[in-house]
């Protein structure tokens, strides 16, 4: 770990974040939408350069600025791998206003603030959603070492991830897999003394340690997220998609095998073990379950999913598996074949002028006099949002955003965050994926993506409220309380207006937004 | 300096009678607060009288208006330092560590603007954002923005200006190492033996900490004989 020698002081950063103006970027679209703030894919204008940009949500005036991004732009700002998204920069938007003594330059981040990150052209959950996607061997090798090596790093550096899950892992179409999504992240002290919130980390990829309330955790919870990713990537699917806490213990359980004081010494002293503990003794059936993977595979697998974090593997032990050095041996990303990006955003707009002109045609057919209905299509009227249907212009995006998380589990940047996104919310497995290219799912729906039908949408509903109410003191009077309640997702980190707005007060507040 | 009113040079001290104990719980104001306001106090009056001194040169009023502008009040708050520290501690119960940060970053703000001169009237400001960020960052559990404008005597929407102000003037390096943050323990009590010789003779109290700086939620103050003579930093 770079630890700056004691006396340094950390005055040699090479550039002054927050110097440049966003003008240096042309906007390209926006390719997601949620309670931290919208993402936009944007270009350069000096060097052509294609990149991220996702706009921090300032309009929360209670909570200032929000702590999930001080956290992510400090953690990313020492975090520097090729497996973890690099942050380039922080820019700014003046604003046009002038302060009330005409100076422009009073509130010079009155515009906006947003973090550049390297554009990434899909996320694992997107990639693995699409029709008729199979990940060949050396693919999923080589993807899982990325992930590892990539995690690895970051325990190195003392930082836990707590938010590991498909959508939060980035893939450009050089094969490169990036760690995304800071925003939960923390450092922490190889002693774990220190309480740390266990609301973290999104249900399906939770641990049982942090479903039984520990507070004190460590490296070992990100592998059990990691443990999930690599089951799902072999299986097909989600392999614990519980919809609260309690049904998500008992799927783990039921695979895994209950937990006792002998394959996982302590277990009866986490603080929620007598609540949660099963009825009846469970027998571990992972290996029987999963017989069908590879050896070595299950082999690894087995060694992720141990329910003792003290005993499950590490990182840097799992890229010593003989899984990884076994043929086929993980492929070289940049054999990787090369898929179309395709961003939330860019299909529901090809999808949405795809039906306009169907309608178009069918209006034509019935009523001639109509050539261009003002009327948006039945399902927009029916969200309340009444803009016209008519050809994307720039603000269509932000408005079509809110149609977007109004119409339920279809957009991929919506995913229930934090305490009120409570499980009882969602139809069970319907809720939407933080990812932002499976948007293939659904598309013959006809629909605004979704309607009102609960999707197979993928990400688990997150924070649901715990069974026992414990976590910190958050929410309540005390702001913004533990790390995990406003809170972003998606492979940018944004996360869904829809589910996550009464979270964030301001929400259809457009003051902040894009300098048109 | 004159926003201490009727306090002098040695208030802090006159509240120091019972020994130091562990327990944050109890209402007696953390020593480290204590150490901490008495060295600050020390900064202001210092560069207080420094711009009396340059008052004459016209140019030093812009220049500090340019660089400090947003946390700059038109007059002294009447609250002292030390008060003004405490009532922060009182109120929103951040750890002491945090307060150590917070005095951290105003360090860090000074080394990377030479320029910018910690007065009397931008100390008040300095502080609760300093403070509040440093809350922020170290303590999972934290009173939002708009109760630390209330206990700080700013209105949200200021305070929340001084935050943003801050976290780019410190270009967002708030990570703060255990060593470092050691250093400036020690630092602040060498300052304190520095400046009140005589007061404390022997037997400071040492800032320990226990974690790794990002995970401290209390930072324990105890005695300790041995530190008497900590390293220059």
């Amino acid at each position: 770990m770079a630890v700056a020698a004691p006396n340094q002081l950390n005055l040699t950063e090479s550039s002054t974040w927050g110097s440049r103006s966003v003008d240096c970027f042309e906007k390209l679209e926006q390719i997601g939408e949620g309670t931290y703030g919208q993402v936009f894919m944007a270009r350069e204008i000096q060097t052509g350069e294609i990149v991220a940009l996702k706009k921090i949500r300032m309009d929360n005036e209670r909570e200032g600025f929000p702590i999930t991004a001080i956290r992510e732009i400090k953690i990313l700002k020492k975090l520097h791998h090729e497996n973890v998204i690099d942050l380039k920069e922080i820019v700014t938007s003046p604003g046009r206003g002038t302060d009330e003594h005409g100076r422009p330059d009073g509130n010079k981040y009155k515009g906006g603030i947003y973090m550049v990150f390297e554009y990434m052209d899909h996320d694992l959950t997107g990639l693995s959603d699409r029709p008729g996607m199979r990940f060949s061997v050396p693919q999923i090798k080589c993807y899982m070492r990325q992930l590892l090596t990539g995690l690895h790093y970051c325990h190195v550096n003392q930082v836990l991830h707590r938010d590991i899950k498909g959508s939060n892992l980035l893939i450009d179409n050089n094969g490169n897999l990036k760690l995304a999504d800071f925003g939960l992240a923390r450092s922490c002290s190889t002693d774990h003394n220190a309480n740390l919130t266990n609301r973290v980390i999104t249900l399906w990829y939770r641990p049982p340690e942090l479903l039984l309330g520990a507070t004190k955790y460590g490296p070992a919870v990100d592998m059990w997220s990691v443990g999930c990713i690599f089951a799902e990537l072999l299986h097909g699917k989600p392999i614990f998609p519980g919809k609260d806490e309690p049904e998500q213990l008992n799927k783990i359980f039921e695979l895994c095998g209950s937990p006792d004081e002998v394959n996982w010494p302590g277990v009866s002293k986490t603080p929620w073990y007598n609540n949660l503990k099963p009825s009846r003794p469970l027998k571990r059936r992972l290996r029987d379950v999963f017989r069908h993977f590879d050896r070595h595979a299950l082999e690894l697998l087995d060694r992720m999913l141990t329910l003792d974090p003290s005993q499950r593997i590490a990182a840097k032990d799992a890229l010593d598996a003989e899984y990884f050095w076994t043929d086929p041996l993980p492929c070289d990303p940049k054999s990787l074949p090369k898929y179309e990006s395709s961003h939330e955003f860019q299909t529901k707009k090809k999808r949405q002028q795809q039906r306009q002109h169907d309608e178009a045609a069918k209006r034509q057919k019935v009523q001639h006099q109509q050539q261009h209905s003002r009327l948006p299509p039945i399902q927009q009227t029916a969200q309340g949002q009444g803009h016209p249907p008519m050809r994307t212009g720039p603000n269509q995006n932000m408005h079509g955003n809110q149609s977007q998380a109004v119409g339920g589990p279809g957009h991929h940047y919506g995913k229930p965050r934090g305490p009120s996104g409570g499980p009882g919310r969602y139809p069970p497995g319907g809720n939407p994926s933080g990812g932002y290219n499976h948007s293939n799912r659904g598309q013959g729906m006809g629909g605004y993506g979704s309607g009102p039908y609960p999707h197979q949408g993928r990400a688990p509903p997150y924070g649901s409220s715990g069974p026992q109410g414990a976590g910190p003191r958050g929410g309540g009077n005390y702001g913004s309380g533990g790390p995990n309640f406003p809170h972003n997702s998606g492979p940018y980190g944004a996360s869904g207006t829809g589910r996550g707005s009464n979270l964030m007060p301001g929400n259809r507040n457009q003051q902040y937004s894009w300098q048109q | 300096m004159s926003a201490g009113g009727s306090d002098n040079h040695h208030p802090l001290h006159e509240r120091l009678p019972e020994p130091p104990r562990h327990s944050l719980d109890e209402p007696t104001t953390p020593r480290v607060l204590l150490i901490l306001s008495s060295v600050v106090e020390k900064l202001v009056a210092r560069n207080d009288k420094l711009m009396v001194e340059l008052k004459s040169g016209s140019s030093v009023e812009n220049h500090l208006r340019k660089s400090l502008d947003t946390f700059h009040g038109v007059r002294t708050p009447g609250i002292s330092i030390s008060k003004y520290l405490e009532r922060i501690y009182k109120y929103t119960n951040c750890s002491p560590s945090c307060f150590v940060v917070g005095y951290m970053y105003i360090d860090r703000l000074v080394h990377r603007y030479p320029d910018f001169l910690v007065v009397s009237l931008n100390v008040h400001r300095l502080l609760v954002t300093c403070i509040m960020v440093a809350s922020k960052m170290l303590d999972d559990e934290h009173y939002n923005n708009a109760f630390f404008a209330r206990v700080g005597g700013v209105t949200n929407a200021e305070l929340n200006r001084l935050e943003v102000e801050l976290l780019f003037m410190l270009d967002f390096g708030l990570n703060v190492s255990s060593g470092n943050f050691e250093c400036y323990c020690q630092h602040l009590e060498k300052q304190v033996m520095i400046f009140d010789d005589g007061l404390i003779t022997n037997g400071v109290e040492r800032l320990t900490i226990t974690n790794s700086i990002d995970d401290i939620t209390e930072l324990s103050v105890e005695n300790d004989v041995q530190s008497s003579s900590p390293s220059e930093i």
